[in-house]
């Protein structure tokens, strides 16, 4: 496996070879399990003494699975979760609680020395393309430093290495002694997928790698990240809030809401035949262009109101509650587990009482949860 | 000092294949990017007061380098008591007989009253006494500054609620009266009040006090630096990939404290020249018969209320002054080389 991997990436990006079977087959084994995950940031407070006075519950009891080879997306909207859960998982935060295993390891609280042989396997790609690199140096230097950190010594030298990466991720290989400041945004993005793959990682957490992007070189570093997923055969656990590029990218998604998972499935389940009702309220809130189609099935319309509750003090029983139109009694008094509902796929779980429909065709009326939405609509149906 | 040529030249994306810069380059040769530090030293390269202020700088630590070559080449030293030597320049007074303070072919900046030392010579030789406490004490004070900002920066909790809070205590304190009145103490540490004291425990005892009291600042916006610096991804991308601490911080938070580092420096040193010079006017520095800049000055003085004779201030005086307005000038041009995008 990890020969495979290692050829396919000294090869060079001319002759690289087919998509891989093998990560299939390897499947049966998990790369990743995330079992009931647990991020809780105190909040001190108090005069003279600090004490600690509450928590942010960032992440709340979690269930993730990576395949190998697999690219899975994490969407939510801003403040769910998301990036803690992949920083939890890259080990840059420590869990307050569950497990993280890697290969059947335990690394939820392994300090550096213990997680020295898993850091060149787990990588990751950060939001940022602008705080993401040094500025104080030179681009084979930033590409280099993961292997030299892990004793890496690729035949051919590190700086052969660092040519074949730049390669890989479309830039020009003689400008590895350039510094980050003259490349553009997408070209430095390049430049972070480079020095994740420097490592030969297995697994890649790209935490929002496109959102501070612009749209026009989107498409272009995703269509990069595909490219090295499917090629090289890296896990992916794709972090994003944009839900178009997920479909595009992810084998199997999951929604987060509050510091939970509250759906996950494979893609099309998500995103045609979704139960919960806030995969629904998500969907729904894409913006599309509308033609003037004929036979082309109208969407559903659903616009929630208000915001995210605060996760210092999240709502009881289902989390979504708050915002849901199907709400009821029960929903505030139990959590409402992930399960695979009846109707749904293999894999694809639902944490809801009173799921919806599995369709993302219009109804017979829509849902306008939002007071001013509503009346403003009101207003421009009676004139 | 943001002209839009500098940011033309500071940051102008290059384009993945071919593009401006590869083109305007011979075929064959290689691409190498300027670093950050090169692009610095265009900008200021083009800074005519910044260039003009580094070589009067640059001569001042020159002369004070050259201090016993020059005065073996004009064949006197600061130590000669002309007083005795050459009794028939002074009256009975001991003040020089010829005009301006004594100033000929022989003596160019004449001679001192009272013991009728050589005011050229004492003035270079000041000049390097004076350089040489300043960038002792500047040098301990950045090692300091960095050892305990960084640290309290980077490692953030415990030790950054400590250090913090000595660097309030200290910048709490009278620094001027501190100075005067710990200088004879810290030299009573080392030598005994009723015994001569020996110059190095002096020199020893200016650079301790001005360590001291002279650390904070630094200390403070170094802290301030690397505990933005930690929140960047590229410290994150180096913890992922698995550095260690120690590795972190050598090689990708101490090059990106540089810029404020040398920006602060070039105006600490300066700094501690004047307040080095000020406590040997006070007679709590460097006494005689060892030349300094600022013992010229107490001399000086006293000659200006007697005599009447500006003489004896104008040539420390003016030394120095071009020397600080320099060095600032310096500083100025530095930060602005660093980040031209400071407003003034």
């Amino acid at each position: 496996m990890k020969e495979d991997v290692a050829k396919d990436v000294t090869t060079g990006a001319t002759t690289l070879p087919a998509p891989r079977a093998a990560a299939k087959d390897a499947s049966a084994e998990p790369l990743l399990v995330v079992d009931k995950l647990v991020k809780h940031f105190p909040i001190k407070g108090g005069f003279p003494v600090r004490r600690t006075v509450g928590a942010v519950q960032a992440v709340d009891g979690i269930d993730l699975t990576v395949h190998v080879g697999e690219s899975f997306g994490l969407v939510g909207e801003s403040g769910c979760g998301k990036s803690t859960t992949g920083r939890l998982i890259t080990r840059l935060l420590e869990p307050t609680g569950g497990t993280i295993s890697y290969r059947g390891r335990d690394i939820s609280h392994a300090s550096r020395k213990e997680l020295a042989p898993v850091r060149s396997e787990i990588q990751m790609i950060f939001q940022d393309p602008y705080s993401s690199l040094n500025p104080r140096q030179t681009v084979g230097k930033i590409i280099s430093a993961p292997m030299e950190i892990n004793g890496i010594d690729p035949s051919g030298g590190r700086e052969k290495r660092v040519r074949e990466l730049l390669e890989i991720v479309g830039l020009n290989p003689e400008h590895f002694n350039r510094f980050p400041h003259e490349f553009s945004g997408g070209q430095r993005q390049r430049i972070g997928v480079a020095r994740a793959l420097a490592s030969e990682p297995k697994l890649i957490v790209a935490d929002e790698p496109v959102s501070a992007l612009d749209v026009s070189i989107q498409a272009q570093v995703v269509n990069l990240l595909q490219k090295v997923q499917r090629e090289l055969g890296i896990a992916f656990l794709f972090i994003a809030h944009d839900l178009a590029v997920v479909r595009h990218f992810s084998q199997r998604v999951a929604v987060m809401y509050l510091g939970k998972v509250i759906e996950v499935g494979d893609r099309g389940s998500i995103y045609t035949r979704p139960r919960h009702p806030y995969t629904h309220a998500l969907l729904s809130a894409v913006p599309e262009v509308e033609l003037e189609e004929s036979g082309k099935v109208r969407r559903e319309r659903i616009r929630l109101a208000g915001d995210v509750p605060s996760p210092i003090s999240p709502p009881s029983g289902c989390r979504f509650r708050t915002r849901c139109w199907k709400a009821q009694d029960k929903c505030a008094q139990e959590e409402p587990p992930l399960v695979r509902l009846s109707g749904n796929r293999e894999g694809h779980l639902t944490a809801c009482h009173f799921p919806e429909d599995p369709t993302t065709e219009a109804r017979d009326e829509d849902i306008v949860l939002d007071p001013a939405l509503a009346a403003l609509e009101e207003a421009a149906e009676d004139q | 000092m943001t002209s839009p040529i500098e940011t033309e030249d500071g940051a102008e994306p290059v384009v993945a294949h071919g593009g401006r810069a590869a083109a305007t380059k011979p075929e064959g040769e290689q691409l190498v990017g300027r670093s950050p530090g090169q692009l610095m030293w265009a900008r200021f390269k083009r800074d005519r007061s910044g260039v003009v202020s580094a070589y009067v700088v640059g001569f001042y630590f020159l002369i004070g380098l050259a201090a016993p070559l020059i005065s073996k080449l004009y064949g006197k030293n600061p130590y000669t008591v002309y007083a005795d030597e050459r009794p028939e320049l002074f009256d009975s007074a001991g003040v020089p007989l010829q005009p301006n303070g004594g100033i000929s072919g022989e003596f160019w900046f004449g001679l001192e009253p009272g013991n009728g030392y050589d005011v050229f010579t004492k003035l270079i030789y000041g000049i390097r006494t004076s350089l040489m406490i300043s960038v002792a004490v500047t040098v301990t004070v950045v090692l300091t500054g960095i050892l305990l900002g960084v640290t309290a920066g980077y490692v953030g909790r415990r030790a950054d609620f400590v250090i913090s809070r000595v660097i309030d205590f200290l910048l709490a304190f009278p620094s001027q009266l501190f100075f005067i009145a710990s200088m004879p103490v810290v030299v009573s540490l080392f030598v005994s009040p009723r015994d001569e004291t020996p110059t190095y425990v002096r020199v020893v005892a200016l650079i301790v006090v001005q360590w001291f009291l002279g650390w904070m600042s630094l200390a403070r916006i170094l802290r301030g630096t690397s505990l933005s610096l930690r929140e960047r991804e590229f410290i994150e991308a180096a913890k992922v990939s698995g550095a260690s601490p120690w590795r972190i911080i050598r090689k990708e938070v101490l090059p990106n404290v540089v810029t404020p580092l040398l920006v602060q420096t070039t105006y600490l040193l300066p700094n501690f020249v004047t307040i080095e010079a000020g406590l040997s006017f006070l007679g709590v520095g460097i006494v005689e018969p060892t030349p300094d800049w600022g013992q010229m000055f107490s001399k000086a003085s006293t000659e200006l209320v007697l005599q009447n004779d500006i003489t004896y201030m104008f040539f420390p005086g003016v030394s120095m002054i071009i020397f600080v307005v320099a060095f600032n000038l310096l500083g100025d041009s530095v930060r602005d080389a660093f980040d031209p995008k400071t407003a003034r």
